[in-house]
């Protein structure tokens, strides 16, 4: 596709964001935030699956660390969201670091094993220390304090006016993401996936690398987790249960993983698809996985890695 | 004249009851095109196994100018200009040829962990990718993937791969192996000229003699893990103990 047309598609997308944040009702904006925030999660995840070609089953955790971060720092701290954010994010990527540390020593399966043991010990951390996460009741009444900056108070409490903060965030991680892809970063963790021990001959520790891809991925989880505690105004501990870690992998499965705006587009499909389902059965899992099943197996590459198949395609004829 | 570039003390390693190396003493020089021969099983690959740093000897030293190397990681090894090519094509199949090589360029001029800045606007690893591409003759490839390559070209750009770290002293795994005859003598071409700049050392691993006596300075032939002879091409082709070993070989020397 020509350049134009992509800067242009970008510019409408955003502009079509700023018109729904400025038009739409509470209902319909609360969805989009579940979808940008569920994006920012997926997005830094797939530089892990999609790019360093590592299975983690244990990301929830790193979201959890963001949303129980920013709640914690709201209740003895300062509600102040821009400090909550930070220390969100830099509580997830610290555990990341951690968790990291012990997991890339290996791969494949046995890296997605120990990422999956983790978590569910985190999981049981959040559950059992009730004088600090508040057990299994988890935090709550987390509200959206104005955030100041200096002289300059700008509100959030209002779901159009959050909204903002959440668009903000959103398209700050896109374009850190995008410049992590283009990096020599980015490209040293697309060559440890493609032939690692290649990668350690050309002279790189592939360990520190993948310890690298982990840890900004889990940073951006934190990202997402801080953002959703804001917007739900509470945090259970099963926002870092096992089966939390499997959204972002489901979600970069239907867009495509070897793509950079797949996670985008699944995000969109994972939220919206699951709300519509919702509408018409109780057992909304057992259609939702059949919707998921005809994707994965009808667009290899996921929707954007087949479309953008179809486009070259029909472009060269 | 000569300056040693790899020093290897006493270096034994065994799998099970099988010896792989044994009690192997020996250098390398600065310039000094070496050839290692031997029958299959002779343990000629796991020999650059153990000097690149694939495997842990179990006992025995390796210096590499003027440092004990025996206990670095690999990626270390290649930094310090150690590196080595695969017997078998072992490049980064879906990445471009470009990627491919900006790869190790990166990696040895310390820019690999850099986050936000495109590859691309790296000026100068960008010429340092095109003059490897461009000495092995793969330049106009440049944006292909690698897998789109014919099997002779994915062993030339295996060998620009180990070219673009900046080797000092470069091992090369049967380099020819697979290869076409027009694509045998472009990549020896190559190995010729790269030697000749007097930059890169090379030591090869063949099985065909054809190869090994017309590049090499120095033969080492190898034995179930031991050196049986160790001279010049002249000397190794009137070598009875080399004769015998490889007598009913498919070599005739």
């Amino acid at each position: 596709m020509n350049r134009y047309w992509i800067y242009a598609l970008w510019g409408a997308v955003l502009a079509m964001l700023i018109a729904l944040g400025l038009s739409a009702g509470p209902f319909v904006l609360y969805l989009a935030m579940r979808v940008m925030i569920l994006a920012i999660f997926a997005l830094g995840y797939n530089l892990l699956l999609g790019r360093t070609g590592l299975l983690s089953f244990g990301h929830a955790a790193f979201y959890a660390a963001g949303a129980y971060g920013l709640s914690l720092a709201t209740i003895h701290i300062s509600p102040h969201p821009l400090l909550g954010i930070f220390l969100g994010v830099a509580a997830a990527a610290f555990l990341a670091l951690i968790i990291g540390f012990f997991c890339v020593r290996h791969t494949e399966i046995y890296f997605a094993m120990l990422t999956l043991a983790f978590g569910m010990m985190v999981f049981s951390l959040m559950w059992n220390a009730r004088s600090v996460t508040g057990g299994d009741d988890g935090l709550y009444g987390i509200t959206r304090t104005a955030i100041s900056l200096g002289i300059l108070k700008i509100p959030i409490y209002k779901e159009y006016q959050y909204y903002f903060v959440v668009l903000f965030f959103f398209l700050l991680s896109i374009f850190l993401i995008y410049r992590i892809y283009r990096s020599p970063f980015g490209l040293v963790l697309a060559g440890i996936r493609e032939n690692h021990v290649r990668a350690e001959f050309a002279g790189l520790p592939v360990k520190a690398y993948r310890l690298g891809a982990f840890v900004v991925s889990g940073a951006f989880a934190g990202l997402a987790g801080t953002l959703a505690v804001l917007l739900e105004s509470n945090i259970t501990p099963f926002a870092s249960h096992w089966s939390r870690s499997a959204e972002p992998v489901l979600v970069s499965l239907i867009g495509g993983l070897q793509t950079f705006t797949g996670p985008l587009v699944g995000s969109i499909v994972f939220v919206v698809l699951r709300e519509v389902v919702e509408r018409f059965t109780h057992n909304w899992m057992f259609w939702f996985g059949v919707i998921l099943l005809a994707i994965i197996m009808g667009f290899r590459g996921g929707i954007v890695g087949s479309t953008a198949e179809i486009v070259k395609r029909y472009s060269r004829v | 004249m000569s300056e040693t570039l790899l020093d290897v003390r006493k270096l034994n390693k065994a799998f099970g009851m099988v010896t792989a190396a044994k009690n192997l003493d020996f250098t390398f020089q600065r310039g000094v095109l070496t050839s290692v021969i031997g029958p299959n099983g002779a343990g000629k690959s796991t020999l650059i196994n153990l000097l690149s740093g694939h495997l842990a000897p179990d006992s025995g030293e390796v210096w590499f100018q003027g440092r004990d190397i025996t206990h670095e990681p690999v990626y270390r090894r290649v930094k310090q200009g150690l590196c080595r090519s695969f017997q078998v094509v072992n490049v980064f199949s879906n990445l471009t040829l470009f990627e491919n090589v900006a790869i190790p360029v990166l990696a040895v001029r310390g820019k690999a962990h850099t986050l936000l800045k495109p590859v691309t606007a790296h000026k100068e690893v960008q010429a340092d990718v095109e003059r490897v591409l461009d000495r092995v003759g793969l330049s106009e490839q440049a944006h292909m993937p690698a897998r789109a390559l014919s099997h002779g070209d994915q062993r030339l750009l295996e060998v620009a791969i180990a070219l673009a770290a900046k080797p000092r002293l470069l091992f090369l795994d049967e380099p020819t192996a697979g290869m076409n005859p027009v694509e045998r003598t472009k990549i020896l071409g190559n190995i010729r000229q790269v030697a000749g700049t007097g930059d890169v050392t090379f030591v090869i691993v063949e099985h065909d003699m054809d190869v090994v006596f017309s590049l090499s300075d120095r033969v080492i032939a190898l034995h179930r893990g031991e050196i049986i002879a160790d001279g010049t091409p002249e000397e190794i082709k009137m070598n009875p103990h080399v004769r015998e070993v490889y007598l009913g070989e498919e070599v005739r020397i």
